[in-house]
């Protein structure tokens, strides 16, 4: 009956002192919606039109990340570990969790472009990962809005955030962000942070099992080797 | 419609909560611990909702455009006096290693638990709140320690080890912007690991992590006696605050901050004549006053939910700010008279320093003596006044600096001013006139009106040489850490701190530009000896300062250097000239935990490693670029063969990924 209480609160323009739910699919009460998100019409790699607040974020737990197809920097390493990271996620991503990587050079890189950078790559055709390029000043806001840190020297360089992974959950209304140069047991951790709130059984559990792992590695290695 | 009666059950709840814990003082222990159990019991059972606090969940306002506070009048509310933390008895009892199944956080055991047994605990619930920043706003949502903000201030002694229990308390989901895990540091606390709110070992809502703070003086294994340690490492000034990893400053921002302040004999909390006492203004909240700066900017106020959100966007780094609150008011007012007053300030962001200066009622700067700075009182307490060098006080995020005003300089009746030099805030539109000539309202912090001779007698001239200073360390190896912001794409990347063990070799400090992560070491001390680190502020000229702060041990400062003309990939150690140092920056007058580095500007300290091991951060407090990742892990081990294998396996990690192996043979140990 509580549950069904809450439900009923969703959406709701006041804010409510009942507790809050959490829907997959269904965008938080606070979410900011295409004010922020902005719900411009993308093309994907496929070449499929796509709105992205709509199609793309709405009630779902995504990570976004910037590149360009003629990257040859850091990129290719920032794939490979984003496919690492694809890889351990697979059981979830198209499913409750997706991944975008969007351009930072519209004007350059079209559908073929892109999808041409996701075969060098050996990332095409994985579900749920898709890349976005669109009309540049769309891109140019998305990237503003969903990167920007307010200092203005950081956030006209467009390769400024190129290492930034989002790690947004509009359903819980969670923005988090991560390095995914970082190790994997972060990269996932933070992902995790963004997950539907966990009972307090989950918790509890996970917590034991922290401390498992604390007392091991302090008998292994004699200290805290976090590996 | 069935809502009201949910909130009234839920008020019926929160009263009961609130009983039980009264009752416990009247009870019996046990007694105390079955009622304090019991709601804990009770949660269990219900649903997965948990950490309500029956506090609304804000709805933030439109991002775009970025709107302007609402305007407030100046000198309307009076300066709160954060409350002085009650000590409690705790339930689960405290122990050595975690209490798992009682609800504790994961982590390491205390260390000298034994040699400090706590005997004074408290218990600070995090949780979801309002509080009011002006009279004429309405309240905004924040998360607070025990619902405050700022947090209750601890009130401590030396030789008295004290435990906090940090309860996370914090509503999941929330739809603020912050994150509702917590890791809480003590800054600068000389506190084992396990205690020290390292930005890996966070915990969610519903559990609890018993932080331990000894108490005790740095050199615990070289001094005897009581205190422990050696009295001239004492600290007074002390916050505690969120450190999350990747989210401090959205953290902070909402509020999850305090002040903790550690008395010895030498600054007792009285000022009558007592062995050893410096004898300067210290009746909390009478003439010892913490001053907590937070800038912010808040949303227009929503009459209908009856809220004046703070203004934030979700994820999007820290907003431009126009407001400064004061112990979380804009613009209070504070009744003071004619004696000496003691101001412990505290700038926690959360991104941007406050540079202050004393201003009297004719528009002219008035002098103010600084006695202390991150917590540790000067060797020659220093003044900031219109003749001197600087003729403000730069308070970076993070730093303490502890001042002494005496208002006796003025005439009852009179208003002094506590003005920010730059960036004015924003008041009202038209702005009010100026206070005092010359002195544009925005630019007034606070203001002090002395209303009478004093009723406390003054305290004595505060003395020309405060303290004598522990010896620097010998600093018997060299250590360099590059502070840069990595712009372009090859590599891409934001705020990396880079490492070597040799003296400005550029091509010894990485070129991997790993971001911080909990899970990797990339430096290894032995406790017990010293070191000379240098921090290099590697980005342009004149760009970017990082206020670096080092956990755990106090540093001096030896050599403060600047690099007029950079090449390509760092600074000709010959075009280094040496900058002159504030007296509160000079390793012979100061210690430091809180380095502000310019653009260019290079740091040469000297650090001792003592009494504890395990893992410490170094970072840059701009809690913007520390969530950037501009942190690193470092460890402090307690054997030789334990830091020779720690460094050949950081040799090895660097050499796999491509870096040049970072330490030489003569610093394995």
């Amino acid at each position: 009956m509580q549950r069904r209480k809450f439900l009923t609160n969703l959406g709701r323009d006041k804010p409510s002192t009942a507790p809050r739910a959490h829907v997959q699919g269904v965008p938080a009460a606070g979410s900011p919606g295409p004010s922020v998100f902005t719900n411009a019409l993308l093309l994907t790699h496929e070449n499929k039109q796509v709105r992205f607040y709509d199609d793309l974020i709405r009630g779902r737990q995504v990570l976004i990340t910037l590149m360009y197809a003629t990257c040859e920097g850091a990129c290719p390493a920032i794939t490979l570990k984003l496919l690492k990271v694809y890889e351990e996620l697979k059981d979830r991503m198209g499913k409750d969790l997706f991944l975008y990587s969007m351009t930072v050079k519209p004007e350059e890189d079209g559908p073929a472009d892109l999808k041409h950078y996701a075969e060098m790559h050996g990332v095409y055709g994985l579900p749920g990962w898709t890349f976005l390029t669109g009309d540049p000043y769309d891109m140019e806001t998305i990237r503003y809005n969903l990167f920007r840190m307010d200092h203005i020297g950081v956030d006209t360089d467009i390769y400024s955030h190129t290492s930034f992974m989002k790690i947004i959950n509009d359903s819980t209304n969670r923005w988090l962000h991560v390095d995914p140069m970082a190790s994997m047991s972060t990269v996932l951790r933070k992902i995790s942070w963004a997950d539907p709130p966990k009972t307090r059984q989950q918790i509890m559990a996970e917590n034991k099992k922290l401390q498992e792992k604390i007392d091991k590695e302090r008998k292994v290695y004699g200290y805290r080797k976090d590996a | 419609m069935s809502k009201p009666q949910g909130r009234k059950n839920k008020e019926i709840r929160k009263k009961e909560g609130e009983v039980s814990r009264r009752s416990v003082l009247k009870m019996g222990a046990a007694a105390g611990a079955a009622t304090v159990l019991s709601p804990i019991i009770l949660t269990s059972k219900k649903s997965s909702v948990y950490g309500q606090t029956g506090v609304a969940e804000p709805i933030l306002c439109a991002p775009t455009p970025v709107p302007q506070s609402p305007p407030h009048t100046p000198f309307l509310d009076n300066l709160p006096v954060p409350s002085p933390a009650v000590p409690q008895f705790l339930f689960p009892i405290p122990t050595k290693n975690a209490n798992i199944g009682g609800g504790e956080a994961a982590r390491d055991p205390h260390q000298r638990w034994e040699e400090f047994t706590p005997a004074v605990t408290y218990q600070l619930d995090l949780k979801a709140s309002t509080h009011q920043f002006h009279s004429e706003y309405l309240p905004s949502y924040g998360w607070g320690f025990n619902g405050k903000y700022p947090g209750p201030t601890i009130l401590n002694a030396y030789g008295i080890p004290s435990l906090v229990r940090f309860k996370n308390s914090l509503p999941d989901p929330t739809l603020s912007f912050g994150t509702p895990l917590t890791t809480v540091h003590l800054h600068n606390g000389h506190t084992g690991s396990e205690s020290d709110g390292f930005a890996g070992d966070f915990f969610g809502t519903g559990l609890f992590k018993d932080n331990h703070y000894a108490n005790a003086y740095a050199g615990i294994d070289d001094f005897g006696g009581f205190p422990k340690g050696d009295p001239r490492e004492a600290m007074h000034t002390f916050w505690y605050h969120d450190h999350l990893m990747a989210e401090t400053a959205n953290n902070n921002y909402l509020g999850t901050n305090g002040v903790y302040i550690v008395y010895d004999q030498t600054d007792p909390p009285w000022e009558f004549n007592t062995p050893g006492s410096l004898r300067l203004p210290a009746y909390y909240g009478l003439t010892d006053f913490p001053l907590v700066f937070l800038r912010q900017r808040f949303c227009p106020t929503d009459t209908v939910n009856g809220r004046t959100e703070k203004f934030q966007v979700v994820g999007a780094g820290t907003p431009g700010t126009d407001k400064v609150c004061v112990n979380g008011k804009i613009q209070p007012k504070l009744s003071v008279r004619r004696r000496k007053y003691r101001f412990r300030m505290v700038n926690t962001g959360v991104t941007a320093a406050v540079s202050v200066r004393l201003v009297g009622p004719d528009g002219a700067q008035k002098p103010m003596t600084v006695i202390a700075v991150d917590a540790n009182f000067l060797r020659h307490p220093a003044d900031v006044s219109a003749t001197t060098t600087p003729a403000q006080l730069d308070i970076h995020v993070a730093s303490r600096f502890d001042v002494v005003i005496d208002f006796s300089q003025f005439s009852v009746g009179q208003s002094a001013y506590l003005a920010e030099v730059g960036n004015p805030q924003f008041v009202s539109n038209p702005p009010p006139p100026d206070p005092a000539p010359g002195l544009p309202i925005g630019n007034v912090l606070m203001r002090f009106d002395i209303i009478g001779n004093p009723i406390i007698p003054d305290t004595p001239p505060i003395p020309d040489t405060l303290v004598e200073l522990p010896p620097i360390p010998a600093g018997e190896t060299y250590f360099e850490w590059g502070f840069r912001n990595i712009a372009g794409n090859n590599p891409p990347g934001n705020f990396r701190v880079t490492h070597s063990a040799i003296p400005e070799n550029d091509a010894n400090h990485d070129a991997t530009f790993l971001p911080f992560d909990p899970f990797r070491t990339d430096h290894v001390v032995l406790k017990g000896t010293t070191e000379t680190w240098a921090i290099r502020n590697d980005t342009m000229l004149g760009n970017w300062l990082h206020p670096v702060h080092i956990h755990l041990e106090e540093g001096r400062i030896i050599e403060k250097t600047i690099c007029n003309t950079p090449n390509a990939d760092g600074c000709n150690p010959a075009n280094r000239t040496p900058v002159t140092m504030p007296p509160w920056e000079d390793g012979n007058n100061a210690r430091r935990d809180v380095y502000p580095t310019q653009g260019q500007e290079r740091f040469v300290i000297r650090l001792a490693f003592r009494d504890f091991v395990g893992r410490y951060l170094i970072h840059c407090h701009n809690m913007g670029h520390e969530d950037a990742f501009m942190m690193v892990r470092w460890d402090v081990v307690d054997s030789v063969a334990e830091l020779r294998r720690r460094r050949e396996q950081i040799n090895a990690e660097r050499i796999a990924r491509g870096d040049t192996p970072l330490y030489r043979k003569e610093d394995l140990g």
